[in-house]
């Protein structure tokens, strides 16, 4: 077992990392429920693609850790099925690119069961496995899609920046009725944190504020929290006192969280993968905007990824994506510096 | 061919200009002598004229940000000329495919005159406050009022009650004003070793001789102060040894006297120079110095006019101050800090009678000056002063 744990810790925390955060969750929740499988890609035999779920059909057997042919459109149909008559599935996408060969599936039934059968079904199911660019795997597999999926009504959106906040979330997201959006990152499976042991539920929809400040708020998910961090470590350094709200999940939004501290800092800035156009970091900016216009002290700057299909070369993959470097300006711009 | 325009080194101690506002559109046509950008520097917002003829191609600062001096800001050339391989620092975009979304952005134009800009949150603490946002200096982008616009011009329990955050600390961004400011302040202090003497002098002539000129020259309005740097020129001529600057391995004696005269302003303060300023009779040094600070508060000097000063002249008389020391401006030799005019008993030939009384501080550089120089320079201004009709025929 790697999971270590550390002397000065409360007995019921362990410092484990973001891929063994997530496979607590599930073996929890699987433990808990036998109506909970686990369906995807290598998941099984493999130990999984980024060793996720590994021990797992060793712990559960062939029956409840499920390895699929490469077909996303066939197996998330049938953990869409199965939810309707009942289970509780995890469909694991290799990565979220995939999903889209499923999008019909996430979109058209996932997104709409609920709603068109008036309520005569639930969905308890969860699709998670990593999203955005991860090192060099080029255009076609490098796609942040939390916004696209945000986009629909129906869907639950989630992504954790730590392995507490994963652990957490998905084990609630596990016992939610309603499809969840569950998207992790494969930079981020070997970031260590602390977890408690004691089989915490964070509920979706409440944001948590990573760090605490007074000059700007800083709104970012997922893998950008660590890179905004980075930042305000910077800026503190120049006398720029950083909040950064993270909402961890984008639906549903904790927008008074994001109001109440914009409304203390007058600035904000959103920092989130994927491109300008047409993204949930634009509305959060829109939000803002109309919600704080009386707070608001600049226009909310946004530091998102280059309007380009992300490139393949380290350094203009490098150049497309946020950074600390990125974010560090854009705050400066918004309190004028 | 497109020539790139850099930000130029407007003063001596200028370390990042602030493009205020760009007065030329991109695509606008330019003239040599036209006004290109307004570039706040750490002295004064001053009119950027274009020396080249063409089309402003690209600017390459953004309204309200800063760079250092030497730094790309804009490109003019040709109408149409392709400027993506002008040596200008950018980095460059991977090839993107032809169906890639362009947004557009054009460069905010000038804001229409009538209309003020200020951010939501300016606007309602100025509402507030009970603060007129047209008397308020923007300092945006673009002139915009923003939120630290109004901190400086309400009082603080209005805002505090405002905001409703009264018991957090106040960050308030340093101008490039204050920058200077305590750059030059902080190399002054520890870098020149000061020495003060302090005089008191008799004020009861200069009360009753500025009253009589001030009614016999309707409107002139002179002032303690224009006495005292008419004083401190003359005396600088007598005792030249203080007109001075310290060099490392020399001292320069300053061939020219340049009186510069401290003025406050909301944000900090300048110190605009009296030229010649013990060739001048009374008068016209009154109305020059008055001339001055006026320009001064409304940041309308040019940096010239704010340079070369050979000795500084600092009064804190109107602010009810009785005597000070200043912190020397650096390279000169010394400061005179000068207090208020007081009504107090003063001993008159053996008896307690009710006079007037003016404390004069000099900070000097005790590696240009020793004491008895500075003596000499301070006893030279004090009889100036209490003869005063010496310093108008």
């Amino acid at each position: 077992m790697s999971t270590r744990r550390s002397p000065m810790a409360e007995p019921t925390t362990a410092t484990v990392t973001f891929r063994e955060a997530i496979r607590q969750a599930m073996s929890e929740e699987m433990e808990r429920d036998d109506r909970v499988f686990l369906m995807g890609e290598e998941v099984g035999q493999y130990q999984g693609a980024y060793k996720v779920s590994e021990g797992m059909l060793e712990r559960f057997g062939e029956r409840r850790v499920v390895d699929t042919p490469i077909a996303e459109g066939g197996f998330a149909g049938l953990c869409l099925g199965a939810a309707m008559v009942g289970l509780r599935p995890i469909c694991e996408f290799m990565t979220w690119n995939f999903s889209l060969v499923a999008f019909d599936t996430l979109i058209n039934n996932a997104a709409k069961l609920r709603y068109m059968s008036g309520g005569q079904f639930t969905l308890p199911v969860v699709f998670r496995g990593p999203g955005g660019a991860a090192h060099m795997l080029g255009a076609q597999h490098s796609h942040a899609l939390d916004g696209v999926y945000a986009h629909f009504p129906g869907l639950l959106v989630v992504v954790p920046s730590t392995p507490r906040d994963a652990k957490g979330l998905l084990k609630t997201a596990i016992r939610d009725d309603n499809p969840v959006v569950f998207i992790e990152s494969e930079m981020m499976y070997g970031a260590k944190g602390d977890v408690p042991q004691s089989g915490e539920l964070i509920p979706l929809g409440v944001a948590d504020i990573k760090r605490p400040g007074t000059d700007c708020t800083i709104v970012a998910w997922g893998r950008m929290v660590g890179i905004s961090l980075e930042a305000a470590r910077t800026l503190e350094g120049e006398g720029i006192s950083i909040e950064i709200v993270d909402p961890r999940t984008l639906r549903p939004f904790d927008a008074e969280a994001v109001l109440a501290s914009v409304r203390k800092t007058n600035r904000c800035v959103v920092v989130h993968e994927g491109w300008d156009v047409a993204s949930f970091g634009a509305w959060v900016a829109d939000l803002v905007h109309r919600e704080a216009f009386d707070y608001i002290d600049a226009p909310v700057e946004r530091v998102c990824n280059a309007d380009v299909p992300m490139p393949y070369a380290a350094n203009l993959e490098k150049a497309a994506q946020p950074d600390a470097e990125r974010v560090v300006a854009a705050v400066k711009r918004v309190c004028y510096k | 061919m497109a020539v790139v325009v850099e930000m130029p080194k407007l003063t001596d101690t200028m370390e990042e200009g602030v493009v205020v506002r760009w007065t030329k559109k991109v695509g606008e046509k330019v003239e040599p002598g036209d006004v290109l950008a307004e570039i706040e520097t750490d002295k004064a917002t001053m009119e950027y004229e274009a020396v080249d003829r063409g089309v402003l191609l690209k600017t390459l600062v953004t309204e309200g940000s800063g760079v250092a001096p030497g730094t790309p800001i804009a490109i003019i050339g040709a109408a149409g000329e392709d400027v993506s391989a002008m040596p200008i620092g950018g980095s460059s975009a991977p090839g993107a495919p032809a169906a890639v979304v362009r947004v557009v952005v054009t460069p905010p134009a000038a804001i229409t005159p009538g209309r003020v800009a200020a951010s939501p949150i300016a606007r309602r603490m100025a509402g507030e406050a009970g603060l007129a946002i047209a008397n308020v200096t923007g300092t945006g982008p673009g002139g915009r009022v923003i939120k630290r616009d109004i901190e400086r011009h309400a009082p603080a329990p209005l805002l505090q009650a405002a905001t409703a955050t009264s018991s957090e600390d106040i960050v308030e961004p340093l101008s490039q004003m204050r920058k200077a400011i305590a750059r030059r302040m902080a190399e002054a202090k520890p870098g020149v070793p000061h020495f003060y003497l302090r005089r008191e002098i008799d004020a009861e002539p200069l009360y009753v001789l500025r009253q009589q000129v001030n009614l016999d020259y309707a409107g002139a309005k002179v002032s303690y102060n224009d006495f005292v740097v008419r004083a401190v020129a003359l005396a600088l001529r007598s005792v030249p040894a203080m007109n001075a600057t310290f060099g490392g391995d020399r001292i320069v004696r300053y061939g020219r006297v340049d009186v510069g005269v401290a003025v406050a302003l909301p944000e900090g303060l300048v110190t605009p120079v009296v030229r010649a300023a013990d060739g001048k009779a009374l008068l016209a040094l009154a109305r020059e110095t008055r001339e001055l600070a006026e320009r001064a508060r409304a940041k309308k000097l040019r940096p010239e006019e704010m340079q070369g000063s050979t000795f500084t002249v600092s009064n804190l008389g109107m602010f009810g101050i009785d005597d000070f020391a200043a912190i020397i401006n650096p390279p000169e030799a010394g400061i005179l800090a000068v207090g208020a005019v007081t009504q107090k008993a003063v001993v008159r030939n053996d008896v307690v009678v009710p006079g007037r009384t003016l404390t004069l501080t000099l900070s000097c550089d005790h590696r240009a000056v020793d004491g008895a120089i500075g003596a000499a320079f301070l006893a030279a201004v004090a009889d100036l002063l209490e003869h005063p009709t010496r310093l108008v025929i």
